[in-house]
């Protein structure tokens, strides 16, 4: 059971200090500054001595064996090549996707939805913008896709640090 | 590979080889960053094969989209990023089906986990064994920005500026990470000072 007394409090205007500090982020002055305080301070002292304790103890050592970094190589070498020949089917599609064919698809979308159209209901009709414009806006997102799957940078989509930031408020 | 042995090239010049193709180039930057992301993602999950699996397709993520890598930022950094993310999702779908939380401070979660796992006698062993799952759970609990900046940090030794382009923010606000994750760990684990 944790005893919340035991909890050695530091000053708090020098709490987030003696972690950097714990870590050696501290610049020489601030070095200097919080040696001075120590000298002082038994609780931040004290406070200081308990994270040398504590935070060593959350590393998990793990020293795999060298038959495992053999055998990581090994299966990771063969990932790769199967995302190689994926990668050479996908650059088969999108070679033929080129920029200058978005405008050409474009226009054959249109053809067909015209057609489809025209065939099942009988009527076209264009409102205030005509039928290549007006397909164009459905066709647009389908081009950007063409770009994120081409040239996006992963992260951009999958930032799940942004995404999961609404967590940190609990523990602020 | 024209230039060089691919282990006396920068990664720069690995990363261009490699987007030209060159599958060596790649495989030299697995045999570099290997260990290293293995054991970030060793950090997060505390599990051999998870860790494995995740450092693996980091790298597949990285070699699939190396394309739209500038080289604006080191590719270390970009790996990472894309390594952490990974890591942070894998917890997220974890949490879901069979994460149990630290929560409340007050030991409940663990008095439950130890009457519903009564186990062997209380060795030396199993001691330490219940110690690192309650510190597993400590780290489980920290939001994920705060662990990251603190893995990267306490785990790795990666210096702030380095995790602040990781995680693609101000070094004030890593600081503030890592400050709130350390006094976190301290409540979670004040029994064990
Ligand atoms: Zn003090």
């Amino acid at each position: 059971m944790t005893d919340m007394s035991s909890i050695q409090k530091a000053c708090k205007n020098y709490e987030q200090d003696l972690v950097l500090h714990y870590y050696g982020e501290s610049s020489p002055e601030e070095r200097e500054r919080i040696q001075a305080h120590l000298q002082g301070c038994p609780s931040c002292s004290r406070f200081l001595d308990e994270l040398r304790t504590v935070l060593p103890l959350t590393v998990k050592a793990d020293e795999p064996p060298e038959s495992f970094w053999e055998s990581y190589s090994r299966e990771l070498r063969q990932r790769l090549m199967t995302a190689r020949e994926k990668n050479a089917w996908w650059e088969g599609i999108f070679s033929f996707l080129r920029p200058w064919a978005v405008p050409t698809l474009a226009t054959a979308v249109v053809l067909i939805l015209a057609v489809t159209l025209t065939l099942t209901r009988g009527t076209w009709h264009t409102r205030d913008l005509p039928p290549k414009e007006e397909a164009l806006l459905e066709v647009l997102p389908i081009a950007e896709n063409l770009e994120f799957y081409t040239s996006m940078d992963f992260l951009d989509s999958l930032d799940l640090l942004e995404d999961m930031g609404g967590a940190d408020s609990g523990s602020a | 590979m024209g230039t060089g042995r691919p282990e006396e090239l920068g990664d720069e010049t690995l990363v261009t080889l490699a987007q030209k193709g060159e599958h060596k180039a790649f495989e030299e930057l697995v045999e570099r960053y290997k260990q290293k992301a293995y054991r970030i993602a060793f950090d997060f999950t505390r599990d051999r094969e998870e860790a494995k699996d995740l450092s693996q397709e980091a790298f597949l993520r990285a070699f699939t989209h190396l394309n739209g890598f500038d080289q604006r930022a080191s590719f270390y950094t970009w790996f990472y990023r894309i390594l952490v993310n990974l890591c942070l999702d894998y917890r997220r779908r974890g949490q879901r089906v069979s994460w149990q939380p630290f929560e409340e401070h007050d030991g409940k979660t663990a008095e439950k986990n130890e009457i519903a796992n009564p186990g062997p006698s209380p060795d030396r062993e199993a001691m330490s064994g219940e110690i690192s799952r309650k510190i597993g759970a400590a780290l489980n609990s920290l939001p994920p920005k705060q662990r990251t900046a603190f893995v990267l940090k306490n785990h790795e030794g990666l210096s702030i500026r380095e995790i602040a382009k990781i995680m693609q923010t101000a070094e004030g606000t890593v600081k503030t990470h890592i400050h709130r994750a350390v006094l976190a760990l301290r409540q979670s684990l004040a029994e064990l000072v």
